[in-house]
């Protein structure tokens, strides 16, 4: 078996609200590796997105462990090698993990330019004439070159959704996180985002995708995670998942969205 | 029969014109510090409401660091006295009369705790007077600003600070590139109207003796028992201050939106 970098490793991940009556995160373990290209599926209210959001915190797990840089992300501080409490710094650690929304987010009062240079030179202090060429280079990757200075209103769904890609691009994270990024996108514009991501999966990157195309899962995902009521119910390659699925609850998912 | 207005009433109130000016200046300046006060006291309250200070947060955390789920231990925690003491200045002062907040600082505080120097500053404007009701005001319309720069910030679409904050800009970086500068724009014909309203509500300061364009009217009706014609000219001051006043906001306001355009 090929050695594995474990970049990410969640155990036991809840998310329980009302005093554990209702879990949107009911145990999820898994470890997610250096290059993988996890796609996650399920059912509207599986608790996907809520796992996704969780990795950076955009939902605080009320359970669990996410290790993240040996760090456990999940905990307001932790004790270091000398025995010192220190604060868990989430601003930093979200500086490694892209996040990619179904509604974009840009920042639509900056223009395509300021929106792509803003984080890397404010917060990573990278010089605004370098950040720039890097924008340029990634705008060019992605064939919007030419729309450096327009505004997020003047873009189609498209291309909104590629720039926010390259947006977290900018802050060269170590992974990248997608939340049905092609579900509020025109039928012709999804075809365009998924090429994107096609493009990026093949250079290496770490991707988690929660997504309901279910072509993409098949085609440019390594493993595919199948959840269902806040559960991690199956996991493995495309070929176990929709091919030969084993648990009841994925069969009848995959009856209905095949 | 006398008609409503005598126009004769307006040569005979017209020696006392420069009441009026000097009326309409006060009037002036009482409103660009009450803009003023009430400006850098609503950016301070609001601050204080946005403040992550949660002193007794520890009783909230178990033993290896992490958030307890429940108990009264997590509601204790969550408590933060720094924004309770904005939020609670906030809802006093817009629940109870401007006029009662006006008297009460005039006679009560200034009154009665802080001695005042007695001067007349540009010629006119009693000093202890005016400066009671400037800070009366400023505070009653901080109170007001700061709830309206609260409900601009709310109108932002939660997922701009999820995205701010995604690429790793701090809660203080993602406020200020991301945040106000799209809550400012929103809340721009909010506090232009609050600014009008400051000019006329600056009215009610006649009752502690300030001598604005509402005390000339008194003076003028004290001297000549006329009414009707010096109120008219009254209301025709406050016109020519609050409608230009609107209108020059309203003008940087479509200045400023034109980045959401095509």
């Amino acid at each position: 078996m090929e050695t594995r970098d474990k970049l990410i490793q969640i155990t036991n991940l809840e998310k329980h609200y009302n005093f554990g009556k209702i879990k949107a995160l009911d145990g999820v373990t898994v470890d997610i590796d250096k290059g993988d290209v996890m796609v996650v599926i399920g059912p509207s209210g599986s608790g996907k997105s809520t796992f996704l959001r969780s990795l950076n915190l955009l939902e605080e797990p009320t359970g669990g462990a996410i290790i993240f840089d040996n760090v456990d992300i999940t905990k307001k501080k932790y004790k270091d090698e000398n025995g010192k409490w220190v604060k868990v710094n989430m601003d930093l650690h979200r500086q490694k993990m892209g996040m990619v929304f179904q509604h974009f987010n840009l920042f639509p009062h900056k223009t395509i330019m300021e929106n792509m240079i803003l984080a890397p030179v404010k917060v990573k202090h990278m010089p605004e004439d370098v950040a720039k060429k890097k924008a340029y280079d990634l705008l060019g990757r992605v064939g919007l070159f030419d729309r450096a200075d327009a505004y997020p209103i003047q873009l189609s769904g498209g291309q909104k959704q590629r720039i926010a890609i390259v947006r977290a691009l900018m802050m060269e994270p170590e992974v990248m996180l997608f939340d049905e990024p092609t579900s509020a996108l025109d039928p012709e514009m999804v075809g365009e985002v998924l090429d994107v991501m096609k493009q990026l999966a093949d250079e290496g990157m770490t991707m988690v995708v929660v997504t309901h195309e279910m072509g993409f899962a098949r085609e440019v995902g390594n493993r595919v995670l199948f959840m269902a009521d806040g559960k991690l119910l199956e996991q493995g390659s495309p070929d176990e998942i929709f091919n030969h699925p084993n648990h009841l609850r994925l069969k009848e998912f995959l009856s209905k969205v095949l | 029969m006398d008609s409503f207005i005598q126009i004769e009433n307006f040569s005979k109130i017209s020696p006392y014109a420069s009441l009026f000016w000097q009326g309409m200046a006060v009037t002036i300046m009482l409103s660009l510090f009450t803009v003023a006060i009430g400006f850098v006291l609503a950016l301070i309250l609001s601050a204080m409401r946005m403040t992550k200070f949660y002193p007794l947060a520890f009783l909230g955390l178990d033993k290896d660091g992490h958030q307890k789920e429940k108990g009264i231990g997590v509601t204790i925690g969550k408590f933060n006295p720094i924004s309770f003491l904005a939020t609670a200045y906030v809802e006093i002062l817009r629940s109870t009369p401007v006029i009662v907040q006006v008297a009460i600082i005039y006679y009560g505080v200034f009154g009665a705790l802080i001695e005042l120097p007695n001067f007349t500053f540009l010629g006119f404007i009693k000093f202890e007077r005016f400066f009671p009701g400037v800070v009366a005001l400023g505070m009653n319309s901080g109170a007001y600003l700061c709830e309206i720069m609260r409900s601009g910030i709310q109108s932002i679409d939660g997922g701009q600070t999820e995205a701010a904050r995604s690429l790793g800009m701090s809660q203080f970086q993602n406020m200020k590139y991301i945040i106000l500068p799209q809550a400012i724009k929103n809340i721009l014909p909010a506090i232009a109207n609050e600014f009008v309203v400051i000019i006329k509500e600056s009215a009610i300061t006649y009752t502690i003796g300030v001598q604005d364009i509402m005390s000339a009217v008194n003076a003028v009706r004290g001297a000549t028992f006329i009414i009707i014609e010096p109120l008219l000219v009254a209301t025709a001051i406050y016109f020519c201050l609050c409608f230009p006043t609107s209108k020059v906001i309203a003008y940087f306001e479509r200045r400023m939106s034109r980045g959401d355009k095509r």
